[in-house]
């Protein structure tokens, strides 16, 4: 019984297997009698009708050489070979009907009758099987080879493997003439040169010829240095001696770059590398080197070179514009991450340089801003929208100050936020005073209505010295109490002083200032229409005299005089005039306009049309009395007027 | 209808023309208090139907508290009279309303009036028109 070799697993990788037959560039090439001539005496030898120089290949196995099969190629499943590669050295199968790696295997079993089977492997310096020379016999040897068989079995597969490492060589070689043709190619730029110095002889090969402007045949045959140094821009030209010189004074190499003028040809930029070699004497004797065109490299150095100049310029601009800014400035991505902070901010803060990147600036905001302001920064993130917002910001004392902060995006071409630059500005200071204006205005306009108050009191009080004063004095103290009921309307107010009443405008003023003219069952005797308005403190004054002294004659002549009547009071906003309509109705019947002209008429006539610039006609209707007001629409709110021109 | 009557004011001149007014009308004015608390000292002293309270005295704002306070522990009929009405806007539990100042002798006798009125539990068919009554 023949021994049944176990089958190792692969010592080897397939890949690399696979990478190193190919390096021999065998496959599929043609038949070559060196390797055919093997397989020939191969046969003869081990007399076996079948031999092959065979290659494992992917999915395959290939024939370089074959005598018996008569095809280049089978497919690797019924391969013997396959099997033989997994072995040390080789293979020897006696009797393929009773290898129970073989006995289903068609070739065994059907017309080929394949029984017997030798090979040995075909291995690379480094161990990899490439494939086998093997011998296949239709007849079964139990014996196997002969041991002559056996030892010109392997002497032949080592000659066959010796052939194929003639072939990678050769393929090797031609690779490489290849590469250094290629490199040739590509060295347009390079030049060499050998200076023979005591001789003063340059010769140079074509390229450095045609870069200095020299002929190239003159340059082979070897010119005197000067020929070549002629075409040296003139402004690199002693630079450029001079560099030669040292090379040879201080025996080093050389480097040097200047600018070649040729004629007919750009100028150029070359960098010259040479190394100088010395005689016995210690005289310089051979200076060979090469020169390499750099033009290109140049512009592209001067360009680069250019904006970053530009670029270093613009950004130190930049910061020293941020650095001396009285605000803090920084700066995000578009993403909101900060990457920029000025100096400024690093001195109000105090904190750590970069320490605030990116998210961290949230954490000097004041705890009961920080929610806020996020918010506020998502959302101008979000949307683009300019970021502005008022928050304490920690300064490096731990004291919060009130910091108004805003920030823009910067949009490239296309429209997208490429980047969002901000300030921060404290206006603590600033907050402050307005606080205390605010407070000092308050504080003020209380005084001011308590005036009113004290001045009523002391008419009063010097009325009651006579008695016969007392009419007089009743008037004079209710049209202070319309001034003061002005003033209530149009002092700068704060949530808590503000009136109960109403708001802010002409009815609601108009309202409070006849709420002592109604009825008893407190419904209103002058009943408002029209459209409402805005009024200011200019306007008050003349407005509470005027209506405080319509509504006193009313109440003592007019349609207020009996309990029936009524007033009208319609104010209408028509184009650039406001016009107020008083018209009374349900009083004594009007007989014609008073002879005499009282104090309150004049005192309503130099309110509408002194201090309103408007004009006030009164028609004595029968029915009762109609004053008209007509006035510039502005006239109510002059201020406010003014600030809309500007 | 007689009643005896504290005024809370600070203004000298003006809490002196309204006694004057009051004892036209025919009412006792117990006394007048500049602060706070001159007022709750001047209460304990004597019997008070019903307080003037002006809001801001010589000891600051300290006006509303007092009124409140007279209103519910005093049992003092409080009518506030000021300069700043806004300060009561939403109005002060226990008292009966604010009376814008300056105010004339009529508007002054009016809000008195309907004050004691409201004390004594008699019916009251309107408030004068410049007194501002709280809910």
């Amino acid at each position: 019984m023949p021994e049944k070799p176990v089958e190792q697993i692969e010592p080897w990788s397939e890949p690399e297997r696979i990478a190193a037959l190919r390096s021999y560039a065998i496959l599929d090439t043609d038949r070559e009698a060196s390797f055919d001539d093997l397989v020939k005496l191969v046969a003869q030898i081990c007399e076996a009708p079948i031999a092959v120089v065979n290659l494992i290949d992917e999915g395959r196995q290939w024939f370089k050489a074959e005598v018996g099969l008569g095809v280049r190629e089978t497919p690797l499943e019924t391969s013997f070979c396959a099997h033989a590669l997994l072995m040390q050295d080789g293979m020897v199968v006696p009797d393929a009907t009773e290898d129970p790696r073989f006995t289903c295997n068609p070739l065994v079993t059907g017309e080929a009758h394949l029984r017997f089977y030798a090979g040995v492997l075909l291995k690379t310096a480094e161990g990899l099987p490439l494939g086998t020379l093997c011998v296949l016999d239709t007849e079964a040897r139990p014996d196997g080879l002969t041991e002559f068989q056996a030892s010109a079995l392997k002497t032949l597969a080592g000659q066959a493997m010796a052939q194929l490492e003639l072939r990678r060589a050769l393929a090797r070689r031609r690779e490489s003439e290849e590469t250094a043709r290629r490199a040739m190619n590509a060295s347009d730029y390079v030049g060499a040169f050998d200076w023979d110095i005591p001789n003063d002889r340059v010769v140079a090969d074509e390229k450095f010829a045609r870069m200095y402007g020299v002929d190239p045949a003159r340059a082979v045959a070897g010119a005197p240095i000067r020929a070549f140094t002629a075409a040296i821009h003139p402004d690199d030209f002693h630079r450029a001696q001079s560099e030669i010189r040292a090379a040879m004074d201080s025996g080093g190499s050389f480097v040097s770059e200047y600018r070649l003028v040729v004629e007919g040809q750009p100028v150029r930029w070359v960098v010259a590398q040479g190394q100088v070699y010395f005689g016995a004497d210690g005289a310089p004797e051979r200076f060979p080197g090469l020169a390499i065109d750099i033009t290109d490299r140049k512009a592209m150095d001067a360009n680069l070179a250019e904006a970053a100049a530009a670029l270093a310029e613009s950004e130190a601009r930049f910061r020293a514009i941020a650095d001396s800014m009285p605000q803090m400035v920084w700066s995000t991505l578009p993403d909101g991450f900060h990457d920029y902070y000025n100096a400024r901010w690093y001195e109000f803060t105090g904190v750590e340089v970069g320490s605030t990147d990116g998210e961290g600036w949230n954490a000097i905001f004041h705890p009961d801003d920080q929610p806020r302001a996020w918010e506020v920064w998502r959302r101008s993130l979000e949307t683009g929208d300019l970021y502005e917002i008022e928050y304490r910001l920690r300064r490096h004392d731990g004291v919060y100050r009130w910091t108004l902060g805003r920030a823009t995006p910067i949009r490239n071409e296309a429209g997208e936020i490429v980047r969002w630059f901000g300030t921060c500005t404290d206006i603590d200071d600033l907050k402050r005073v307005e606080q205390s204006t605010e407070l000092l205005s308050q504080e003020l306009s209380h005084r001011i209505k308590n005036i009113f108050a004290v001045v009523s009191a002391l008419i009063a009080l010097s009325a009651r010295e006579y008695p016969e004063a007392k009419a007089f004095a009743g008037a004079v103290r209710n049209r202070i109490g319309a001034l003061a009921r002005a003033h209530e309307f149009v002092r700068p107010h704060t949530d808590v002083s503000r009136p109960t009443v109403g708001s802010m405008t002409l009815h609601a003023f108009l309202e409070a200032l006849f709420k002592p003219y109604a009825a008893l069952d407190g419904a209103a005797r002058v009943m408002l229409e029209g459209d409402d308005a805005l009024f200011d403190d200019q306007a008050a004054t003349s407005v509470a005299l005027l209506f405080h002294e319509l509504a006193t004659n009313a109440a003592k002549y007019g349609a207020l005089s009996e309990p029936g009547g009524l007033v009208n009071l319609n104010t209408r906003l028509a184009g650039d005039r406001f016009r107020l309509t008083w018209t009374e109705r349900g009083g004594p019947p009007v007989t014609g306009a008073p002879t005499r002209v009282g104090f309150g008429s004049s005192l309503a006539t130099i309110s509408v049309e002194g201090q309103l610039a408007g004009k006030l006609e009164r028609i004595w209707a029968p029915e009762g009395l109609i004053v008209i007001a007509d006035l510039p629409a502005t006239a109510l709110s002059r201020r406010k007027a003014a600030q809309k021109a500007i | 209808m007689t009643a005896r009557i504290l005024i809370i004011e600070d203004e000298a001149i003006v809490a002196m023309e309204l006694r004057f007014v009051l004892e036209d009308l025919g009412h006792e004015v117990v006394g007048s208090a500049a602060d706070a608390r001159t007022a709750r000292n001047l209460v304990k002293e004597m019997e008070v139907d019903l307080a003037l309270v002006d809001i801001h005295l010589s000891d600051g704002p300290t006006g509303v508290d007092l009124g409140r306070d007279l209103a519910q522990e005093d049992g003092v009929t409080v009518l506030y009279m000021t300069a700043n009405p806004g300060m009561v806007r939403d109005g002060v539990a226990g008292t009966i309303g604010v009376l814008s100042k300056p105010a004339d002798e009529r508007a002054v006798q009016k809000a008195v009036d309907y004050a004691l009125r409201r004390r004594k539990g008699e019916p009251v068919d309107y408030a004068p028109p410049e007194l501002q009554l709280f809910a």
